[in-house]
């Protein structure tokens, strides 16, 4: 038995500078974000957003929201609560440290080329290929999936997400004169440009 | 277990002949070491929510260690989203994966089933060969208690639970299938504490949904031993109204089936009788946990370490998923896929001597209440003097698209996180 014990002490000293995935700062804080938003906050499903590379401030913002139900999510609420709780900003300093990966998630190319069209009027404050303006906190809607970016179009334009916020006034505005259906073609652009 | 010998230990737990002959011969003659130890291993039995994603999660963690999964089953079939199988709004080959992407992260996959666990020497026995360890996870599911209910243990092959996704799963959907318009369907639902506490109720929404959809003259007829829904309850009672076909009772335990007479019986001795049964047994730990005496003294549940997952009773050994109980959260794919990461991290951290960390586990469970919505509740905790607290749950408004969109994402997300 002591041998055995002292054999494990050994191994386990000459493994110890064994570096993996999971030694970045923040790492293991994130790890329940996987179950939804996956590996390094690389969301494989078109529901769910990709938080790899998100900017720190626009994540720790993103939190505070949910957590304080400014943002409404029954889903985001109680786990923006345990970030709050495990610390915002190494969970923040995690994935803006992780290169994004553009989504995988497939779009037609006549819906890309109609959002393409279409896009002229987000260019105003995402800029003219989507990747918005860090210092306003307007944010990088590129190579998020489809599924994801429609789904936050109409929650402005019903009013749902951030309702009563003063800064979204226009933003919400605008998309209350889009169709429904030209949502998922401008979904569908965005989320194809790299 | 120091200073109890493997004799007696075998001997205490009442599992040495029986593995002994279930295995053929004489346990330890044959095949001896089946892959001798050169360096840092951990043994991973069980390929499931918990085992599956912890035995990926420690390569990741470092990749200097071996990792050895133990999994009898060659697929992984998800039993999250089975229920709609039931339905036929899914395929059972949509819910099936293999475990390729663990080989990928380096884990060793042997189809194998661990048959007893000796603790004092580090080994897990597989028939007559052992693998040994320096940490050991435990993953094992759980078992059904099939002497709770007279006359079940005899015929399981006729009395489907298909509370383990795979081949019941499709055999209980072809009965539904060929159940004649103005059948009665009767599921039976265990007591707490059973695997999945919405599951029962979620396939009340698919079977009554399918019936109402296919077999309008039939009737859906729920026996709940608990005196109510013990999840979502307001959820499942409002997406209900959409099912005249369903007749709830709760406080109906059922203890007896003859399926001869097609007939199941509850604990007052009212009789219903069924044309198609689905019952869901009583269960406990996987058999593994309790052959290994990891279960409290209820025999049915293994008690831990609130933060590494550890076992109350046996040092070096981690039990994480449905086999676990004294935290307060469900017995649910999510919770198992946590254990099975923050255990991960855990035992690295144990094998190269220092702290773990102090992380919790979050719960995100969706039900699907008809073929295209869904609803939703969310816990989450935080670390309170060594243990698990809940912070808050949240439950979605309502059933809605929306909500079956996000569950497709979770689903999607989170078996590339155990699998991929």
């Amino acid at each position: 038995m002591r041998i055995a014990l002292t054999l494990v002490f050994i191994l386990a000293v000459a493994g110890a500078a064994g570096a993996g995935p999971l030694d970045a700062p923040g790492a293991t804080k994130a790890l329940n974000c996987a179950a939804c938003h996956g590996p390094s906050g690389q969301s494989p499903s078109d529901a769910m957003p990709i938080l790899a590379g998100l900017w720190p401030e626009y994540f720790k913002k993103a939190i505070q929201d949910y957590a304080a139900g400014r943002r409404p999510s029954p889903e985001m609420e109680p786990y923006a609560k345990q970030v709050l709780e495990l610390g915002v900003d190494d969970v923040a300093a995690y994935f803006a440290s992780q290169q994004r990966a553009s989504t995988k998630v497939k779009v037609d190319a006549a819906a890309v080329e109609r959002g393409r069209a279409a896009a002229q009027q987000c260019a105003v404050c995402h800029g003219s290929e989507g990747k918005g303006d860090r210092a306003k906190l307007i944010p990088d809607i590129t190579g998020q999936p489809p599924g994801y970016l429609r789904t936050q179009m109409l929650l402005f334009k019903e009013d749902r997400r951030s309702p009563g916020d003063e800064r979204l006034k226009a933003l919400k505005a605008l998309m209350k004169t889009i169709p429904d259906e030209t949502f998922a073609d401008l979904a569908a652009y965005f989320s194809s440009v790299r | 277990m120091t200073g109890i010998t493997r004799r007696e230990f075998l001997r205490a737990s009442g599992v040495g002949m029986v593995v002994g002959g279930l295995a053929g011969g004489c346990a330890g003659a044959a095949r001896g070491d089946m892959a001798p130890k050169t360096g840092r291993r951990v043994v991973v039995i069980g390929g499931g929510w918990g085992g599956a994603t912890a035995a990926k999660y420690v390569r990741l963690a470092d990749p200097s260690i071996e990792v050895i999964l133990l999994e009898p089953n060659r697929t992984f079939v998800s039993c999250p989203f089975s229920n709609l199988v039931l339905s036929g709004v899914r395929t059972i080959d949509s819910l099936t994966f293999d475990y390729r992407g663990l080989r990928r992260h380096g884990v060793s996959v042997r189809h194998e089933a661990a048959t007893a666990i000796e603790p004092e020497t580090r080994r897990v026995r597989v028939g007559e060969g052992y693998l040994q360890y320096d940490r050991l996870i435990v993953s094992p599911g759980v078992e059904f208690q099939w002497e709770q209910v007279e006359g079940l243990a005899e015929n399981q092959d006729k009395v489907l639970h298909a509370w383990k996704a795979g081949p019941q799963t499709v055999q209980l959907a072809a009965q539904l299938g060929s159940m004649p318009d103005g059948g009665v369907f009767v599921l039976t639902i265990p007591p707490a504490a059973y695997r999945c506490p919405p599951g029962p109720y979620e396939r009340t929404c698919q079977v009554a949904w399918y019936l109402k959809n296919n077999k309008p003259k039939s009737k859906l007829i729920v026996l709940d031993a608990n005196q109510n829904i013990i999840s979502k309850a307001g959820l499942f009672r409002a997406a209900w109204r959409d099912y005249p076909n369903i007749d709830y009772r709760a406080s109906n335990k059922v203890v007896k089936v003859d399926p001869s007479g097609r007939e199941v019986a509850t604990d007052f001795g009212d009789k219903v009788k069924y044309d198609v049964v689905n019952l869901i047994p009583p269960q406990r730990a996987g058999t593994i946990a309790v052959q290994a005496d990891l279960v409290g003294a209820d025999k049915r549940w293994c008690e831990v370490n609130h933060l590494t997952y550890e076992s109350v009773k046996h040092r070096d050994i981690h039990v994480i998923g449905d086999s676990t109980i004294g935290l307060p959260v469900p017995k649910s794919g999510n919770i198992a896929n946590a254990m099975g990461k923050i255990c991960a991290v855990a035992v690295v951290h144990l094998l190269d001597g220092k702290q773990p960390p102090a992380l919790p586990p979050g719960n995100t469970c969706y039900s699907w209440v008809n073929d295209r919505e869904a609803i939703a509740v969310v816990n989450a905790y935080k670390i309170d003097g060594g243990k698990v607290v809940q912070i808050e749950q949240k439950l979605t408004p309502g059933q809605s698209v929306a909500v079956a969109q996000n569950a497709v994402g979770w689903a999607t997300s989170i078996w590339n996180d155990i699998l991929g």
